[in-house]
């Protein structure tokens, strides 16, 4: 079982649907998005222009920088491939911040720890998918077992050649993308 | 140990789409809030407001309890009152100017069906009234009205999955109705359906588009009438169709034989040949849709033609009432549908003559609502709701109030609304506010206009209140869903504050439900289902779509005087208007206005949805504004240059009406001759005493609503193509 995710950046629209429900779901703070949108573009000289949105979560790296660096072993890869941080070993040092080439670590300064998005794994366990993958008006998120050949996942990178996002850095996300 | 938990099936309220959620509701307190998986629309899904629905339902801000002025008006001087004392007053108040004054002298003002609006109208009919005012005249209503004049109803079902060419017709579901932008990704995916888009911006939905003419704005008119050009020199219609089911096409072929893509070009600033290509695309991919938007019912006078082009074009390609087209529901057979609600019949006849702007906005008053009515009655036995089709109009009303003329008006209703911050002409609106003897608002928060109200109610929202969707009763389908919780504090339902005052007014009889849940009850008994409760409705049946019929007209014909599809339309012919589709320029533009373009250069956008807002609502909700915490004016690269404008810059918007700011967004999705603001902006944390910003940065204080500019049909006035300059805040 490796949990991951494909995004569909020919639906996303850029509504921001994903972090505010993330956020609501996680209980985060009001300045806290584990589930930031990025807009790219438009480039090009009107009218002919192109443009797209760019969803980042944590991309679950198989090959994770921010557990190695990980001082107190609170950065921990699950057997299910999903990468999360125990709140009470964190001492809040930052340094997976420092590591992490997606810059989807976010640090929670009333609790003093780093915090990012776990894939709402305790949904995964009762059979829920991730708030994102739910709340996504476009249906733009899939989430699913990169394992299992057939699933929805594995057949999505198949069909639309997804790709990870800077795969140059060798950290194996678990996150794939279907650019435009 | 968990307390008592229900799911209830509820549905929001912050757009028109009304998705459907489940509410997790632990022993009356509201825990979580999620899409419907079984709702059609959403399918489970939410977008941001959705999402951050209880930051709405216990907001630190909301109005809770009925407040009343004290001290100056707008000085934010209220105290709590009881709603028994606020309604006492209001009604005594109320009885006083309609004895004095008539009861013309009374109006209300609505926004966007946030509430049961039939129930506004019941009153207002009950009370003598023909002065309801809505952001109508710019949203929907001209379109709705053309179309079922020439037509007889609006076709505004398309069936997008079964299409092989959409187009979006300015309107941009990418911001604002994401389960419709779904549905074209999804019909491309699997159909291979073209998706056309007309837009002068590259929106979010341009930037999906196969193919996207980036007109000048406001000439949406001139591309229709070239591509009706193109179509009927190129025998590219439905030559059966316009032979058996239509009138007046031989007329229709010589009037466009001067709108030829060439004469486009000029008027659009899109090349000729990609004008004809693309109405070659639309009229040989058949079935084809147009979906409705909301920019062309916003371009001043020039609004009823763009609909009137649009809609000949729709019926001459054969795409009417066809699967895969332009679906005309008709209103749902067997419930009671709001205009069955109104009570319109009791307005007297003299009371209807004297509907503010009637003498000249025929179409979208009573002398257009009854002559369209009479067709619809025998056509479809139903007519459409005098709410949204039959009202006065906005800029007249505003002008009464302040002349006295013709008549006085004393007092103003508001609900769903806030017109200092959506009505063109801001400065305007708050002068006629101001001389009110009587305001009184209704809303979950204290807004601009709120701020200047002698009353201001507290309202339930989504969450606390039943909602029934019906597409303001002139779709053949409803969803019913429920209220999760009863009001918090003090709030209540628009219904519950209509009927409460109608009884005090001496309604009583005609408000005999007591409940929302109890008329809601009543509307539904006619389907039949035989539930004891509206919430066994709700539970056990949901959704009622009446079953899909096409060519409805092969059994009924059209509900026009003819029977057909009136390409000539008589009906705008009987009420003064041109019966062919003709070209217009909006009153603001190069063209239209040389001398005023030397000073003003560049062309104003001021409207357009973006998330994670809905019209002038949600600035409180922290959570979506640290998304979007400014207003921001779109400027292309080599303007800002030229003018040394840096992006977030403070930029000076200004027309010769007055000028507002925000920041600079440096873009290449508008050219360099046209800058795009947002509108609805007022800042809540600024405090009562400042009206909220309201002046700072609403562009609305830049919009002109003078009724010689305004749609002579309908009364829309122009927020889609204005004359402005910009300079960079200094200092």
């Amino acid at each position: 079982m490796h949990w991951g995710m494909v995004i569909d950046l020919r639906r996303c629209i850029g509504c921001h649907a994903c972090t505010v429900a993330c956020q609501v779901e996680n209980k985060l703070p009001l300045n806290e998005r584990w589930n930031k949108v990025f807009t790219v573009g438009p480039e090009g000289e009107f009218p002919l222009v192109t443009s797209h949105f760019l969803p980042r979560p944590c991309m679950h790296c198989q090959d994770a920088p921010c557990v190695d660096g990980c001082p107190t072993g609170a950065s921990q890869r699950r057997p299910d491939g999903i990468i999360i941080v125990h709140g009470e070993r964190c001492i809040g040092c930052k340094f997976c911040m420092l590591v992490c080439p997606y810059g989807v670590r976010q640090f929670a300064a009333e609790k003093g720890i780093v915090q990012k998005c776990h894939l709402c794994y305790e949904r995964l366990e009762r059979g829920e998918m991730p708030r994102c993958v739910e709340t996504c008006q476009l249906k733009a998120r899939h989430a699913g077992d990169l394992d299992d050949p057939g699933s929805e996942v594995t057949a999505l990178i198949k069909q639309a050649n997804a790709r990870p996002l800077y795969p140059y850095l060798g950290t194996k996300p678990s996150v794939y993308y279907i650019f435009p | 140990m968990a307390g008592n938990i229900e799911v209830k099936k509820a549905a929001c309220y912050f757009c028109h789409m009304n998705c459907g959620m489940l509410v997790h509701v632990e022993d009356g307190v509201v825990k979580k809030v999620t899409g419907d998986p079984e709702h059609p629309f959403n399918q489970g899904a939410q977008c941001p407001r959705g999402a951050s629905a209880i930051d709405h339902l216990n907001h630190i801000n909301r109005v809770n309890y009925p407040l009343k002025r004290v001290g100056e008006r707008g000085s934010g001087n209220f105290k709590r009152v009881s709603w028994e004392e606020a309604l006492e007053d209001i009604a005594a108040r109320l009885k006083k100017y309609k004895a004095e004054y008539g009861a013309e002298s009374i109006a209300t003002a609505g926004g966007t069906n946030r509430t049961d609006d039939w129930a506004r109208r019941r009153f207002f009919n009950l009370l003598g009234s023909p002065n309801v005012v809505h952001t109508s005249p710019v949203c929907w209503i001209p379109n709705f009205l053309i179309e079922t004049a020439i037509y007889g109803w609006s076709a505004f079902d398309p069936e997008i999955m079964g299409s092989r060419c959409v187009v979006v017709w300015g309107h941009n579901p990418g911001a604002s109705y994401l389960p419709e932008m779904r549905g074209l990704l999804e019909a491309r995916e699997k159909n291979g359906t073209k998706i056309i888009v007309i837009d002068p911006r590259y929106s979010e939905t341009a930037a999906r588009a196969d193919i996207w003419l980036p007109i000048r704005p406001g000439s949406d008119c001139a591309l229709a009438l070239a591509w009706l050009n193109v179509i009927i020199n190129e025998e590219l219609y439905d030559a059966d169709f316009v032979e058996n089911w239509t009138v007046g096409f031989e007329e229709l072929r010589e009037r466009v034989q001067e709108y030829t893509p060439e004469w486009a070009e000029a008027k659009t600033w899109v090349p000729a040949e990609r004008i004809a290509m693309a109405a070659r695309t639309y009229a040989t991919s058949r079935p084809a849709c147009i979906q409705w938007g909301v920019a062309t019912d916003q371009l001043g006078r020039a609004t009823s033609a763009v609909a009137q082009a649009r809609a000949v074009l729709r019926a001459i390609c054969g795409n009417l009432d066809v699967p895969g087209g332009d679906v005309m529901p008709g209103p749902h057979p067997t419930f009671i549908t709001d205009v069955e609600m109104e009570l319109n019949e009791l307005l007297p006849e003299e009371q209807r003559a004297k509907q503010l702007g009637a003498d000249r906005f025929k179409l979208s008053t009573w002398p257009g609502y009854k002559l369209l009515n009479e067709q619809l009655q025998r056509v479809w036995g139903k007519g459409l709701p005098a709410e949204w089709m039959c009202e006065a109009s906005p800029p007249v009303l505003w002008r009464a109030i302040l002349t006295g003329k013709p008549y006085p008006v004393k007092a103003l209703i508001v609900l769903a609304d806030n017109p200092l911050s959506s009505y063109a002409n801001s400065r305007l609106v708050y002068e006629a506010l101001n001389k009110l003897d009587l305001l009184v608002v209704m809303d979950y928060w204290l807004t601009p206009t709120a701020a200047l109200a002698d009353y201001v109610l507290p309202a339930a929202s989504w969450l606390e209140r039943p909602v029934l969707t019906t597409t303001y009763g002139v779709s053949d389908w409803l969803i019913a869903s429920e209220r999760a919780i009863q009001p918090l504090y003090e709030r209540k339902t628009d219904y519950d504050f209509w009927r409460a005052l109608g009884i005090k007014m001496g309604q009583g009889e005609y408000w005999p439900w007591q409940t929302n849940e109890e008329v809601f009850q009543y509307r539904l008994e006619s389907l039949g289902y035989g539930l004891e409760t509206y919430e066994d409705f709700v539970r056990g049946v949901r959704f009622d779509f009446a079953p899909r019929e096409y060519y409805k007209y092969l059994e009924k014909g059209f509900a026009t005087p003819s029977g057909k599809v009136e390409l000539k339309s008589s009906i705008l012919e009987t009420l003064g208007y041109d019966p062919l589709p003709h070209y217009v320029e909006p009153p603001f533009s190069p063209e239209a206005t040389p001398e005023l373009a030397r000073d003003y250069p560049l062309i104003l956008i001021a409207g357009g949805g973006f998330m994670p807002f809905f019209h002038s609502e949600h600035r409180q909700i922290t959570r979506l504004r640290l998304l979007h915490p400014e207003p921001r004016v779109a400027i292309n690269p080599e303007l800002a240059q030229k003018l040394a404008i840096k992006e977030g810059d403070w930029v000076w918007i200004e027309t010769p009406k007055g000028k507002v700011k925000q920041r600079a967004k440096i873009t290449t999705a508008v050219p360099p001759g046209v800058v795009q603001a947002e509108r609805g902006w007022w800042y809540p944390e600024k405090g009562v005493k400042d009206l909220f910003g309201i002046w700072e940065s609403n562009i609305n204080v830049c919009l002109d609503d003078d009724p010689d500019t305004c749609d002579p049909a309908c009364g829309s006035w122009c927020t889609r193509t204005i004359l402005c300059r910009i300079a960079k805040v200094e200092g």
